[in-house]
């Protein structure tokens, strides 16, 4: 496994007139894994992606994806990033041997045999034009077009948004497969959280236009217990560890906290929840508890 | 890049292809006719002298029989915007679905990309004007030879302006898709762009783009030699001591006077007095040409610069 | 050949469902030695999780000395793979048969007592200082 991150960002921010859409953001996303990138709606994945891929320009920060920067080395790096943007755009009129015909002739390094074997598993004829194609299907071509490629590293964002659960599958299973084949780091943005646990190892969340949390999914579960107990405030255990989330009812409290060390507290019972409830409390902060290099570092360490 | 910049223009194209050929196939019939009639009439040989005698009889007869149908052609010059502004549509349309964020990450960079699609689109403009004005001055030949070739609607298809024309008409379109990334809107502000300018140029400021020329004829005296086929902006008639009198002729008066009616109108009066005419002489035709071709041409490439920074340096 | 199924909601990692189930398949006879396991693509498609689980269980099989792995061929069922002591096995039926008694005596159901293994057998995560 490489060294060099196969992307890393450091205090990365974009702004489009007075709002930022993405700000403060560090992480290092491992070459070989499989990462959720996780959020609600304008939280910044989709700006996170394309300032990688250098569709857009950093407003403060910096990007590097391989070790180079997508601004300043596009004909260096866009050969090995394969890029499906939100909505699979496709051109409608083109039919889908015509498109890979576009993969081909725009890309230097093409294995057009794998990207027709691959259409041919999915049961679409090569004649057929793209625009009469269902979204599932549609989301198959733009996949196959990012991974005739060969690339090192592929983003897609928000690729099974608008599918139904089997063309979810199927679209999954196409992307794990590629992973299994070739060692292709996958970084994908989605706001539907079920299914991540599987199919990822690794978590990015980002809500309010922050990195919240980025870790091995593995550290994760472990590292954050729901604490029960009698009802009381958290202030004891907020000095010694994060809390994510607390809520109360007449007699009970929970918290949802992170750390890395054993709750040394008798009154509190600890419990392990599942991720999804995990990314879900985390959404429902929005604001920021931690640079998100130490988690990285932490999670390696522990 | 240039087969996929083909490829995405291909409908637009053949579109444009298809507007011409129907041009064609409505203007070839009557263009032939026309031709053969001033052929059978021996129309040839009076090029010059279309006033006197037997060759200003047949002349008046072969342009009032064709004069209507050049009348409607003269709209036809709509088409150089139309096709225009057409051929800037899959560049706008790439930009409103969104199409060229795959382009993009498919390891082409943006300049190629630009400089593949506009220059192709340009490189569409040019032919299409060229085919639409070897069509036009192929059809109105016998009329300009008759009648010259400096009149609105008649210019405006003659020589290279069409070039200028077209080339503005995709500029616009193209300028206003990259500002607002929406087909529609910058399609019409396209065409309404142009269709505004071409109105402005062709009723103010073609005649200012030259200094005019005037000239002062005794009425008992034929007009002078430098007024044949010239475009006449004006034309009044005055008193032997030059204050403006009146004559009982129409259509000499005012703006674009028909003064080959004079000779008719007076060989039924009996008037003494002077005739003045502001005009740009048919010698004008080429520097006139260049000049508007220039200013379209001018202003079209400034419109296709913008729009291709606007497209290179903006957001994704 | 086994068929690998997952149970989102256990709580148990993905990658020691699929150990445990090869171990079960293994002990039951579904599993001979000299039989090959699914390959990591053809699990990875079957269940849509990360290849890097299914190496990570297969690993561990072989770590465990159930399973070998062939470069470029597979992975397939050793030949030795330990089997049981059938007496510790009866011994610790007959053991738990009495405890499920004393259970039931208690007042306990299934559910009960499945809870209760399952809240004793797993380890703590944080652990509780009394």
């Amino acid at each position: 496994m490489s060294s060099v991150p196969a992307l890393r960002t450091d205090d990365l921010g974009k702004r489009y007139g007075s709002t930022w859409a993405l700000r403060g953001c560090t992480l290092e996303i491992p070459t070989g894994s499989v990462t959720a990138l996780v959020g609600p709606n304008g939280a910044g994945k989709t700006t996170l992606l394309q300032l990688a891929v250098g569709l857009s320009r950093p407003t403060c920060g910096s990007v590097a994806v391989l070790g180079r920067s997508p601004q300043e080395q596009p004909r260096e790096l866009l050969p090995r990033i394969g890029f499906v943007a939100q909505e699979h755009p496709l051109h409608r009129g083109f039919t889908i041997s015509e498109t890979l015909e576009l993969g081909r002739r725009l890309n230097p390094r093409w294995d057009g045999d794998a990207a027709r074997e691959r259409i041919d598993r999915v049961g679409l004829p090569l004649g057929q034009k793209v625009g009469k194609l269902s979204g599932g299907q549609q989301a198959q071509v733009a996949l196959t077009l990012a991974l005739a490629k060969r690339p090192e590293l592929l983003l897609l964002d928000e690729p099974v948004a608008a599918l139904d659960p089997l063309a979810r599958r199927e679209f999954l299973n196409s992307v794990l497969e590629a992973v299994s084949e070739s060692g292709v780091t996958v970084v994908l943005s989605s706001h539907i959280v079920a299914d991540l646990e599987r199919v990822c190892d690794h978590l990015v969340i980002l809500a309010g236009a922050h990195t919240q949390l980025a870790a091995p999914i593995d550290g994760i579960l472990a590292s954050h217990p729901l604490l029960t107990g009698p009802r009381s405030d958290a202030a004891a255990v907020a000095r010694a560890h994060d809390v994510i989330r607390e809520s109360h009812t007449a007699r009970q409290t929970s918290l949802l906290v992170r750390t890395d060390r054993h709750v040394y507290d008798a009154s509190w019972e600890s419990h392990e929840i599942d991720l999804e409830e995990i990314v879900l409390a985390y959404l429902g902060q929005g604001r920021s508890h931690f640079p998100a290099r130490e988690t990285h570092a932490e999670a390696v360490a522990g | 890049m240039i087969w996929v910049a083909w490829r995405q223009q291909r409908t637009e194209s053949l579109i444009a292809a298809g507007i011409l050929a129907l041009l064609a196939v409505l203007l070839v019939p009557t263009g032939l006719d026309m031709a053969s009639a001033y052929h059978h009439a021996g129309l040839t040989a009076c090029a010059g002298h279309e006033a006197s005698g037997s060759c200003g009889d047949a002349v008046r007869a072969f342009v009032s029989r064709f004069e209507q149908i050049g009348n409607v052609i003269a709209w036809l010059t709509l088409v150089p915007g139309l096709i225009g502004v057409l051929l800037a549509a899959p560049f706008v349309l790439q930009l409103e679905h969104g199409t060229h964020r795959l382009d993009w990450t498919q390891s082409v960079t943006r300049g190629r990309w630009i400089g593949g699609k506009l220059g192709l689109a340009i490189a569409a403009a040019l032919l299409a004007a060229l085919a639409f004005t070897l069509l036009m001055v192929w059809w109105r030949a016998p009329l300009v030879h008759l009648q010259g070739r400096m009149e609105p609607g008649i210019f405006d298809s003659e020589g290279v302006v069409v070039f200028g024309y077209t080339l503005f008409a995709l500029g616009l379109a193209l300028a206003a898709g990259a500002l607002w990334r929406r087909a529609v809107p910058s399609l019409v502000v396209g065409f309404a762009g142009y269709f505004a300018a071409r109105l402005f140029v062709e009723t103010w400021l073609r005649q200012r783009l030259l200094s005019s020329h005037t000239a002062t004829w005794a009425l008992d005296r034929a007009a002078p030699a430098n007024l044949t086929h010239a475009w006449v902006l004006t034309g009044y008639p005055s008193d032997k001591s030059g204050h403006v009198a009146a004559l009982p002729c129409p259509g000499i008066h005012g703006p674009g006077p028909r003064l080959t009616l004079l000779p008719k109108c007076l060989a039924t009066q009996d008037v003494a007095g002077y005739m003045h005419a502001i005009y740009h002489p048919a010698s004008s035709f080429w520097a006139l040409q260049g000049l508007e071709t220039g200013l379209f041409g001018g202003v079209a490439v400034v419109l296709i610069a913008f729009a291709a920074w606007r497209t290179h340096s903006h957001a994704a | 050949m086994i068929e690998f199924h997952l149970e989102t909601r256990s709580g148990v990692p993905a990658y020691l469902q699929l150990v445990q189930q090869v171990r079960q398949a293994v002990r039951l006879g579904i599993l001979q030695p000299g039989d090959q396991l699914p390959t990591v693509k053809e699990v990875v498609t079957r269940l849509t999780i990360n290849p890097n689980t299914v190496l990570r269980a297969y690993r561990q099989l072989d770590h465990e000395g159930l399973v070998e792995g062939r470069r470029g061929v597979g992975t397939f069922v050793g030949g030795d793979a330990p089997p049981l002591p059938p007496d510790d096995v009866k011994e610790l039926r007959s053991s738990l048969q009495r405890w499920i008694a004393r259970a039931r005596a208690a007042g306990l159901d299934e559910e009960n007592m499945a809870a209760l293994f399952a809240d004793t057998v797993r380890p703590p995560v944080i652990s509780k200082v009394a």
